[in-house]
């Protein structure tokens, strides 16, 4: 039972391109199996707080981490990680000697270009937005120090290829966003209608989408558990892959791949019907490393 | 299995609200593969310079799983099902219990360090050896090599506590047939007898041959393989069987075969008789005699007879002048006695004990002689331990293992009461004499009415360790066995016990996972408490460097019982091969068996340079028999009735 309104979506909907067929079709992917090995898992991690205010302004502490995690034969290990604690405030209504005593502190000063004006909340969420920005940014050097260290290796990433304008020039064509979340739709109508009653161990024929500023990205969904008897987005997940060549003939190899995923499954987490073990890990080994922070 | 070059560290202590390190208890995680178990030794530094050294007493394993259900859903129910790509990450959490902190003083919770496996020389400080195997005047009594990580180390005891005087005794459980109590009291004696230092004096053993073969081979040599003498190397002892055994056994019901499985023509010579006449059983009456049988009134009796008449000249009412040295001679008076009465035709008390008791008590005690025959003899014939004349370093084997338990209470009884009597008076010959009986249960049991033997027990147990009287007891259950006597063991050691036994209050100290370690212990390994070991210890032993008792009546089968002739020129032409036969045989021919009995328990008992003529002149000359004209029956007495009689 909720009592308040959720939040606005920040981009509810988004456009697509139909790549394999039209309209977009349920397909079954005949059941999992294995991934390749090696393949490797890439999270990050972001938190923030509210260390204090000069005057009305807020002063937010920030932390973000990402690593990647290598799997060979069954077992996972840390081959790159990062992490980054800064303050972030509207620096403009600070004066000199206020930012001075803030870099005494000895992390950096990041700008969250506040208005003029104050605002207690809204000055915040700018602060988080960079926060987030931070995260991005380091989430994109682990996964490309990581495409360098050993091109060949799979790569799958939480979340969207949303750093894949800064990627595309490093040729990586073995990366995999792994969406959760489905804040913004790209299918319409009958496609949607497809997409979000997908049958478990099924995926939808592969549409593109615009990713960053000029990229495209081939995505699909999964379904990775039934949905039957829970709610829609029920074990759904969206897969983004750079559009390669074979980036079509192997969405059902990789659905396959992903499907094998389901184990071990990540429960307790609240996320288990979509979070896949491996990046869990991942998240684990950050949370570890962020000790206060967690 | 992970390397640890050097002393790399295997752990770190981690510590949460629910698992804190405490000062006695702390946790630490390690690799999967690790060298790490149960009993491993380690240490935690601080940096700081203080130390805290642990045995690890339990481990756990677990991973991140919340639910056994979760692993189901995912396999949609099949085990066979196909394996998840990802080992999911997995925990080695172990729970050390401290063994010192260094320096003592202030006890403090143990750091969140790292965790190291223990060196040789952090075993000694952890053990608190440190302070026993080194200096001018070492104690240390090699046990066992501690083994960890590919670590080697002896452990040893301090004899001060295991021979007193701080404490003493060693008591030792362990399950049936592990080749582990037996065998590890023979290793622990030829250790003591290696390396007990010269300050701490002479020292004996007596050991109890309760079943079996087992003690009967301790002068021979045994079979060891290239890791017994690996630990041996370790431990600092030369394998080789024990230098002096003195081997007692009893005769057999005929008097002259030897009631031991020792009897191979080729060992038997070494067997000395153990044979006791009636001077050395009846102080042991309580004993031998049933308490419900033996009221006020027969032991009023009994006390009259070792007071007044035993070993003393008595004269009857009769005129007769009694010296009674043996049964026989007991069995005179007590004729006499009922002679002198029916003949008066007066009453049917004699010096205030009534008829009836004195016939009781002549029943019950001439009983003796006939239930442990074999040991005990009617006249006075005796061949016992070397009391007042014991030797350094020697292993006296009394093997009682063919007698009834009455007969082994009574020896059990008699040697330590009269160990302790010599020692009490500084006259053993020995400094410290260690006296070892397996089956303890038997003789101290935890339950039952209090007994002769566990009174003994129980006054060795907590006054021998003054007295350099010291009890090496073995048992199967040590619950079964009275608290007090193996309470008082400053040493416990425990083989492979049985799970039943392991769930007796007495091993609740002990964490689970040691329980099940000590259900599981295989051959040759022990879990030892010492006084200085502040938790249990688990050390390997090697085999005894002496032959087995299985092996020993393979290699020399016992000989089976022979005719009465036979068997006196077996035992003469063992102890001299160039005896013969022939002439033996000649000259007992005729003479009465218990001449010849008692002349062969002397020869053996004199040990002469040569057997026969010592043995020629103690028969002495044969004398013709001369008929006596037969004796005119007594009437009986008509007024008493002898409710009594066998």
């Amino acid at each position: 039972m909720l009592t308040h309104a959720p939040p606005p979506l920040g981009a509810p909907f988004g456009s697509a391109d139909y790549v394999e067929g039209r309209p977009v079709r349920a397909i079954d992917v005949g059941g999992a199996m294995p991934a390749p090995e090696p393949m490797a898992f890439i999270d990050g991690i972001q938190r923030y707080a509210v260390e204090g205010r000069i005057g009305l302004v807020p002063i937010v502490r920030g932390y973000v981490a990402a690593a990647a995690l290598r799997r060979e034969r069954g077992e996972l290990r840390v081959i790159d990680s990062g992490a980054q604690e800064f303050i972030v405030a509207p620096l403009r209504r600070l004066t000199a000697d206020q930012r001075t005593a803030l870099e005494r502190s000895g992390l950096r000063l990041l700008d969250c270009m506040g208005a003029e004006r104050s605002h207690p909340i809204l000055d915040v969420q700018l602060a988080a937005k960079v926060v987030e920005h931070r995260r991005e940014r380091i989430e994109i050097d682990v996964t490309r120090r990581t495409l360098v260290a050993d091109p060949e290796t799979w790569l799958v990433v939480d979340g969207s290829l949303a750093g894949i304008d800064d990627l595309s020039g490093d040729g990586a064509t073995r990366i995999l966003g792994l969406v959760k979340s489905h804040e913004t739709q790209f299918l319409d109508g009958p496609d949607l209608e497809v997409a979000l009653t997908l049958p478990a161990g099924h995926r939808t024929s592969v549409f593109a989408r615009t990713a960053g500023q000029r990229a495209t990205v081939y995505t699909w969904y999964l379904r990775l558990w039934p949905w039957e008897d829970h709610e829609l987005l029920h074990g759904l997940v969206r897969i983004e892959r750079p559009p390669t060549p074979d980036g079509v003939d192997e969405a059902t190899s990789v659905s396959r791949w992903l499907l094998s995923e389901r184990a071990p499954l990540s429960a307790p987490d609240s996320r288990w019907d979509r979070l896949v073990y491996p990046i869990q890990q991942v998240e684990t080994y950050l949370r570890a490393l962020a000790g206060g922070w967690w | 299995m992970s390397q640890t070059s050097g002393n790399a560290p295997v752990g770190r202590v981690v510590a949460t609200e629910t698992l804190p390190a405490g000062t006695h208890q702390f946790f630490f995680w390690s690799a999967i593969d690790t060298p790490i178990g149960i009993g491993a030794i380690v240490r935690v530094d601080d940096g700081a310079g203080r130390s805290v050294y642990a045995v690890v007493v339990d481990g756990k394993g677990y991973s991140d799983l919340a639910s056994p259900l979760h692993e189901v859903v995912v396999a949609q129910g099949d085990p066979a099902g196909d394996r998840a790509p990802t080992r999911r990450t997995e925990v080695r959490l172990w729970t050390a219990a401290v063994l010192r902190q260094d320096p003592e003083e202030p006890v403090q919770p143990v750091p969140l360090a790292d965790v190291r496996l223990a060196t040789k020389e952090d075993v000694e400080v952890a053990l608190r050896m440190d302070a026993y195997v080194r200096g001018e005047r070492p104690t240390g009594i090699p046990i066992g090599v501690y083994r960890a990580g590919g670590l080697s180390a002896p452990v040893c005891m301090d004899a001060d506590f295991l021979l007193g005087p701080e404490s003493a005794h060693l008591n030792i459980s362990g399950v049936s047939g592990l080749a582990t109590k037996t065998s590890a009291v023979e290793f622990l004696l030829a250790s003591i007898f290696q390396r007990l230092p010269a300050h701490k004096g002479s020292v004996a053993a007596v050991c109890f041959n309760v079943k079996g073969p087992d003690l009967c081979f301790l002068d021979q040599p045994g079979e060891l393989t290239d890791a017994d003498r690996e630990l041996y190397a370790v431990l600092g002892i030369d394998p080789r069987p024990f230098d002096r055994v003195r081997y007692l056994a009893p005769f057999r019901a005929d008097g002259v075969n030897l009631n031991t499985l020792r009897s191979h023509p080729d060992l038997v010579a070494d067997v000395q008789p153990l044979v006791w006449g009636l001077r050395e059983v009846l102080g042991f009456h309580e004993v031998l005699l049933n308490r419900d049988d033996i009221d006020a009134k027969a032991d009023g009796f009994l006390d009259f007879l070792v007071d007044r008449v035993v070993e003393k000249e008595f004269r009857d009412e009769w005129g007769t002048t009694h010296r009674v040295q043996s049964f026989a001679d007991l069995d005179r008076l007590f004729r006499a006695i009922f002679d002198g009465l029916e003949q008066a035709g007066r009453s049917d008390i004699w010096r205030t004990h009534h008829i009836a008791t004195i016939r009781k008590v002549r029943n019950r005690l001439l009983n003796i002689s006939t239930r442990c025959k074999g040991l005990v003899t009617d006249d006075g014939s005796v061949s016992d331990l070397p009391f007042g004349e014991f030797e350094d370093r020697t292993v006296y084997v009394l093997d009682v293992a063919g007698m009834d338990q009455v007969a082994q209470d009574l020896v059990f009884t008699r040697v330590v009461s009269t160990l302790r009597e010599h020692l009490e008076r500084r006259a053993l010959g020995v400094d410290h004499v260690i006296v070892f009986v397996d089956e303890l249960n038997k003789y101290a049991p935890g339950d039952g009415q209090d007994t002769y033997v566990r009174k003994m027990l129980l006054d060795i147990s907590e006054r021998g360790r003054y007295l350099g009287l010291v009890l090496f007891a073995a048992q199967q259950f040590r619950s079964q066995v009275h608290r007090r006597v193996v309470g008082n063991a400053g040493t416990v050691l425990f083989g492979r016990m049985d799970m039943d036994e392991l769930a007796t209050p007495g091993y609740q100290v002990l964490s689970p996972a040691t329980k099940i370690k000590l259900a599981t212990l295989p051959k040759g390994e022990l879990m030892v408490r010492h006084p200085h070991f502040t938790q249990p210890v688990f050390v390997r032993f090697p085999r005894p460097a002496v032959m087995s008792g299985p092996t020993g009546t393979k290699r020399f089968p016992p000989s089976s019982d022979v005719s009465f002739e036979e068997a006196v020129v077996r035992q003469l032409t063992a102890m001299d091969r160039r005896i013969p036969a022939g002439r033996v045989r000649d000259l007992i021919a005729g003479r009465r068996d218990a001449d010849v009995r008692r002349t062969l328990l002397a020869t053996k008992r004199a040990r002469p340079d040569d057997p026969f003529e010592y043995f020629r002149a103690a028969l002495g000359p044969a004398v013709a028999r001369e008929r006596v004209a037969a004796r005119r029956e007594g009437v009986p007495l008509r007024s008493v009735e002898d409710p009594y009689a066998p």
